[in-house]
Protein backbone atom coordinates (compact mmCIF):
# COMPACT_ATOMS: atom_id res chain seq x y z
CA UNK A 1 0.00 0.00 0.00
CA UNK A 2 2.69 2.44 1.09
CA UNK A 3 4.89 1.18 -1.66
CA UNK A 4 2.28 1.96 -4.25
CA UNK A 5 1.88 5.46 -2.92
CA UNK A 6 5.58 6.13 -3.10
CA UNK A 7 5.78 4.64 -6.57
CA UNK A 8 3.04 6.86 -7.87
CA UNK A 9 4.69 9.83 -6.26
CA UNK A 10 7.98 9.08 -7.96
CA UNK A 11 6.14 8.72 -11.25
CA UNK A 12 4.52 12.12 -10.95
CA UNK A 13 7.85 13.54 -9.83
CA UNK A 14 9.65 12.12 -12.81
CA UNK A 15 7.36 14.01 -15.14
CA UNK A 16 8.01 17.14 -13.13
CA UNK A 17 11.71 16.52 -13.26
CA UNK A 18 11.55 16.16 -16.99
CA UNK A 19 9.97 19.57 -17.14
CA UNK A 20 12.82 20.79 -15.06
CA UNK A 21 15.35 19.33 -17.42
CA UNK A 22 14.27 21.87 -19.97
CA UNK A 23 14.82 24.77 -17.62
CA UNK A 24 18.13 23.53 -16.23
CA UNK A 25 18.02 25.43 -12.97
CA UNK A 26 18.82 23.87 -9.66
CA UNK A 27 16.40 26.02 -7.69
CA UNK A 28 13.51 24.81 -9.75
CA UNK A 29 14.54 21.25 -8.98
CA UNK A 30 14.32 21.69 -5.31
CA UNK A 31 10.84 23.09 -5.63
CA UNK A 32 9.64 20.30 -7.85
CA UNK A 33 11.27 17.53 -5.97
CA UNK A 34 10.64 18.87 -2.51
CA UNK A 35 8.67 15.91 -1.18
CA UNK A 36 10.91 13.06 -2.05
CA UNK A 37 14.24 14.68 -1.32
CA UNK A 38 13.07 16.28 1.89
CA UNK A 39 11.71 13.03 3.18
CA UNK A 40 15.01 11.35 2.59
CA UNK A 41 16.99 14.15 4.14
CA UNK A 42 14.71 14.16 7.13
CA UNK A 43 15.23 10.50 7.73
CA UNK A 44 18.96 10.85 7.30
CA UNK A 45 19.04 13.59 9.91
CA UNK A 46 16.81 11.50 12.14
CA UNK A 47 19.42 8.77 12.27
CA UNK A 48 22.19 11.39 12.55
CA UNK A 49 24.02 10.65 9.36
CA UNK A 50 27.13 12.73 8.78
CA UNK A 51 28.05 14.70 5.73
CA UNK A 52 24.86 14.36 3.72
CA UNK A 53 25.30 15.45 0.13
CA UNK A 54 22.74 15.71 -2.64
CA UNK A 55 24.11 15.62 -6.15
CA UNK A 56 21.90 16.14 -9.18
CA UNK A 57 23.22 13.91 -11.94
CA UNK A 58 20.99 14.31 -14.99
CA UNK A 59 23.81 14.74 -17.49
CA UNK A 60 25.98 12.01 -16.15
CA UNK A 61 23.43 9.24 -16.17
CA UNK A 62 19.90 9.23 -17.46
CA UNK A 63 18.70 6.46 -15.18
CA UNK A 64 18.64 8.64 -12.06
CA UNK A 65 18.32 12.30 -11.20
CA UNK A 66 19.74 12.59 -7.72
CA UNK A 67 22.40 10.86 -5.74
CA UNK A 68 22.22 11.32 -2.00
CA UNK A 69 25.39 10.45 -0.13
CA UNK A 70 25.67 9.91 3.59
CA UNK A 71 28.32 8.63 5.96
CA UNK A 72 27.74 6.47 8.98
CA UNK A 73 30.08 6.52 11.94
CA UNK A 74 30.35 2.74 11.90
CA UNK A 75 28.99 -0.17 9.94
CA UNK A 76 26.39 -0.54 12.63
CA UNK A 77 25.40 3.07 12.19
CA UNK A 78 25.15 2.68 8.45
CA UNK A 79 22.85 -0.26 9.03
CA UNK A 80 20.63 1.91 11.19
CA UNK A 81 20.16 4.21 8.26
CA UNK A 82 19.01 1.33 6.22
CA UNK A 83 16.46 0.57 8.94
CA UNK A 84 15.26 4.13 8.57
CA UNK A 85 14.86 3.46 4.91
CA UNK A 86 12.82 0.39 5.66
CA UNK A 87 10.49 2.55 7.67
CA UNK A 88 9.81 4.36 4.45
CA UNK A 89 9.30 1.04 2.64
CA UNK A 90 11.43 1.95 -0.30
CA UNK A 91 11.56 -0.41 -3.24
CA UNK A 92 15.02 -1.86 -3.14
CA UNK A 93 17.75 -1.94 -0.53
CA UNK A 94 21.10 -3.55 -1.21
CA UNK A 95 24.12 -4.41 0.87
CA UNK A 96 22.41 -4.55 4.24
CA UNK A 97 24.36 -7.58 5.41
CA UNK A 98 27.79 -6.00 5.11
CA UNK A 99 26.94 -2.50 6.13
CA UNK A 100 29.89 -0.91 4.35
CA UNK A 101 27.89 0.42 1.47
CA UNK A 102 24.11 0.39 1.48
CA UNK A 103 22.21 1.54 -1.56
CA UNK A 104 18.56 2.49 -1.43
CA UNK A 105 17.23 2.61 -4.93
CA UNK A 106 13.95 4.49 -5.16
CA UNK A 107 13.56 5.15 -8.83
CA UNK A 108 14.91 8.57 -9.66
CA UNK A 109 16.60 9.17 -6.33
CA UNK A 110 19.36 6.89 -5.13
CA UNK A 111 20.62 7.01 -1.56
CA UNK A 112 24.08 5.75 -0.76
CA UNK A 113 24.96 5.16 2.86
CA UNK A 114 28.62 4.35 3.30
CA UNK A 115 31.00 3.98 6.20
CA UNK A 116 33.91 6.39 6.23
CA UNK A 117 36.52 4.10 4.73
CA UNK A 118 34.26 2.98 1.94
CA UNK A 119 33.40 6.57 1.16
CA UNK A 120 37.02 7.50 0.80
CA UNK A 121 37.74 4.35 -1.18
CA UNK A 122 35.02 4.69 -3.77
CA UNK A 123 35.12 8.50 -3.91
CA UNK A 124 31.65 8.79 -5.36
CA UNK A 125 31.62 12.58 -5.16
CA UNK A 126 34.72 12.68 -7.30
CA UNK A 127 33.03 10.49 -9.85
CA UNK A 128 29.86 12.51 -10.19
CA UNK A 129 30.73 16.12 -9.53
CA UNK A 130 33.58 16.92 -11.92
CA UNK A 131 32.12 14.96 -14.77
CA UNK A 132 28.83 16.75 -14.60
CA UNK A 133 30.67 20.03 -14.87
CA UNK A 134 32.84 18.89 -17.73
CA UNK A 135 31.53 19.32 -21.22
CA UNK A 136 31.35 16.35 -23.50
CA UNK A 137 33.95 16.48 -26.28
CA UNK A 138 31.23 15.63 -28.78
CA UNK A 139 29.16 18.59 -27.62
CA UNK A 140 32.11 20.91 -28.02
CA UNK A 141 32.74 19.64 -31.51
CA UNK A 142 29.12 20.24 -32.35
CA UNK A 143 29.29 23.77 -31.01
CA UNK A 144 32.31 24.44 -33.17
CA UNK A 145 30.54 23.04 -36.18
CA UNK A 146 27.59 25.33 -35.66
CA UNK A 147 29.65 28.51 -35.43
CA UNK A 148 30.38 30.08 -38.77
CA UNK A 149 34.04 30.87 -39.15
CA UNK A 150 35.09 33.20 -41.90
CA UNK A 151 38.41 32.48 -43.48
CA UNK A 152 41.00 35.19 -43.16
CA UNK A 153 41.36 37.05 -46.38
CA UNK A 154 45.07 37.19 -47.19
CA UNK A 155 44.72 38.42 -50.75
CA UNK A 156 45.33 42.03 -49.83
CA UNK A 157 48.18 41.30 -47.45
CA UNK A 158 50.35 39.47 -49.92
CA UNK A 159 51.68 42.43 -51.88
CA UNK A 160 52.58 44.13 -48.62
CA UNK A 161 54.67 41.12 -47.61
CA UNK A 162 56.38 41.17 -50.99
CA UNK A 163 57.35 44.77 -50.55
CA UNK A 164 58.78 44.04 -47.14
CA UNK B 1 26.82 -17.46 -22.88
CA UNK B 2 29.58 -17.81 -20.34
CA UNK B 3 30.49 -21.31 -19.29
CA UNK B 4 33.40 -22.78 -17.33
CA UNK B 5 36.70 -22.23 -19.16
CA UNK B 6 35.45 -19.02 -20.82
CA UNK B 7 37.95 -16.18 -20.63
CA UNK B 8 36.56 -12.80 -19.63
CA UNK B 9 37.92 -9.28 -19.74
CA UNK B 10 37.79 -7.22 -16.55
CA UNK B 11 35.73 -4.03 -16.78
CA UNK B 12 37.03 -2.31 -13.62
CA UNK B 13 40.20 -0.94 -12.09
CA UNK B 14 40.64 -3.72 -9.53
CA UNK B 15 43.95 -4.78 -11.04
CA UNK B 16 42.97 -8.04 -12.72
CA UNK B 17 43.13 -8.12 -16.48
CA UNK B 18 41.74 -11.43 -17.51
CA UNK B 19 39.52 -13.97 -15.78
CA UNK B 20 38.52 -17.51 -16.52
CA UNK B 21 35.09 -18.67 -15.43
CA UNK B 22 35.23 -21.87 -13.41
CA UNK B 23 31.71 -22.12 -12.03
CA UNK B 24 28.33 -20.47 -12.46
CA UNK B 25 26.44 -19.70 -9.29
CA UNK B 26 22.75 -20.52 -9.28
CA UNK B 27 21.44 -23.98 -9.89
CA UNK B 28 23.49 -27.13 -9.46
CA UNK B 29 23.84 -27.97 -13.10
CA UNK B 30 23.61 -24.66 -14.80
CA UNK B 31 25.21 -24.39 -18.21
CA UNK B 32 25.51 -20.76 -19.19
CA UNK B 33 25.74 -17.41 -17.48
CA UNK B 34 24.39 -14.22 -19.04
CA UNK B 35 24.50 -10.52 -18.14
CA UNK B 36 23.87 -10.04 -14.44
CA UNK B 37 24.84 -13.54 -13.35
CA UNK B 38 27.52 -14.21 -10.76
CA UNK B 39 30.33 -16.58 -11.65
CA UNK B 40 33.29 -17.93 -9.76
CA UNK B 41 36.41 -17.14 -11.73
CA UNK B 42 40.14 -17.43 -11.50
CA UNK B 43 42.46 -14.56 -12.34
CA UNK B 44 44.55 -15.46 -15.35
CA UNK B 45 46.39 -12.21 -15.74
CA UNK B 46 46.84 -9.30 -13.35
CA UNK B 47 48.53 -5.91 -13.33
CA UNK B 48 51.74 -6.11 -11.28
CA UNK B 49 51.79 -4.60 -7.77
CA UNK B 50 48.05 -4.73 -7.19
CA UNK B 51 46.19 -6.50 -4.38
CA UNK B 52 44.85 -9.12 -6.76
CA UNK B 53 47.20 -11.77 -8.06
CA UNK B 54 47.26 -14.38 -10.74
CA UNK B 55 45.56 -17.68 -9.90
CA UNK B 56 43.38 -16.13 -7.21
CA UNK B 57 39.76 -17.32 -7.07
CA UNK B 58 37.18 -14.54 -6.96
CA UNK B 59 33.55 -13.83 -7.71
CA UNK B 60 32.52 -11.67 -10.62
CA UNK B 61 29.35 -10.28 -12.18
CA UNK B 62 29.04 -10.51 -15.93
CA UNK B 63 28.38 -7.09 -17.43
CA UNK B 64 28.93 -7.59 -21.16
CA UNK B 65 28.45 -10.59 -23.38
CA UNK B 66 28.94 -11.27 -27.05
CA UNK B 67 25.69 -13.21 -26.92
CA UNK B 68 22.89 -10.77 -27.56
CA UNK B 69 20.59 -9.59 -24.79
CA UNK B 70 16.96 -9.20 -25.79
CA UNK B 71 14.57 -6.76 -24.19
CA UNK B 72 10.83 -7.05 -24.25
CA UNK B 73 10.55 -3.89 -26.38
CA UNK B 74 12.58 -5.44 -29.18
CA UNK B 75 15.95 -3.89 -28.46
CA UNK B 76 18.86 -6.28 -28.85
CA UNK B 77 22.22 -5.49 -27.28
CA UNK B 78 25.40 -7.36 -27.92
CA UNK B 79 28.91 -6.28 -27.13
CA UNK B 80 32.22 -7.07 -28.74
CA UNK B 81 33.64 -8.74 -25.68
CA UNK B 82 32.76 -10.77 -22.65
CA UNK B 83 33.50 -8.70 -19.57
CA UNK B 84 32.95 -9.02 -15.84
CA UNK B 85 33.31 -6.88 -12.69
CA UNK B 86 34.97 -8.38 -9.63
CA UNK B 87 32.88 -8.33 -6.45
CA UNK B 88 33.29 -9.66 -2.93
CA UNK B 89 30.92 -11.92 -1.04
CA UNK B 90 28.73 -9.00 -0.01
CA UNK B 91 28.37 -7.71 -3.55
CA UNK B 92 30.61 -4.67 -3.18
CA UNK B 93 32.76 -4.07 -6.24
CA UNK B 94 36.48 -4.57 -5.70
CA UNK B 95 37.47 -1.77 -8.03
CA UNK B 96 36.37 1.83 -7.64
CA UNK B 97 35.66 2.66 -11.28
CA UNK B 98 34.05 0.74 -14.08
CA UNK B 99 34.91 1.00 -17.75
CA UNK B 100 32.69 0.75 -20.76
CA UNK B 101 28.97 0.64 -21.28
CA UNK B 102 26.75 -1.41 -19.01
CA UNK B 103 23.23 -2.72 -19.50
CA UNK B 104 20.30 -1.34 -17.53
CA UNK B 105 19.27 -4.86 -16.51
CA UNK B 106 21.95 -4.90 -13.82
CA UNK B 107 19.95 -2.42 -11.80
CA UNK B 108 16.93 -4.67 -11.70
CA UNK B 109 19.18 -7.53 -10.67
CA UNK B 110 20.28 -5.56 -7.59
CA UNK B 111 23.69 -4.41 -8.78
CA UNK B 112 22.94 -0.71 -8.32
CA UNK B 113 26.42 -0.18 -6.94
CA UNK B 114 27.97 -1.29 -10.19
CA UNK B 115 25.50 0.75 -12.21
CA UNK B 116 26.19 3.88 -10.17
CA UNK B 117 29.91 3.56 -10.82
CA UNK B 118 29.53 2.98 -14.54
CA UNK B 119 30.23 5.76 -17.03
CA UNK B 120 27.46 4.80 -19.40
CA UNK B 121 24.24 2.85 -18.95
CA UNK B 122 22.56 1.42 -22.01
Amino acid sequence: MMWGVIRSRTCSLSSLVQQWKRTFTINAVNQNNILELQEIEKILTDVKADDVKVIPVPKHCDWADFMVLATGRSTWHAKQKQKGAQRMLLPSVQGQAGGKWIVVDSGKVIVHALDEKARAYYNLEGLWTPETLQKDPIDEDLEKAMVKVRRINNSKKKPAQKNA
Amino acid sequence: MIQPQTHLNVADNSGARELMCIRIIGASNRRYAYIGDIVVAVIKEAVPNTPLERSEVIRAVIVRTCKELKRSNGIIIHYNDNAAVIIDQEGNPKGTRIFGAIARELRQLNFTKIVSLAPEVL
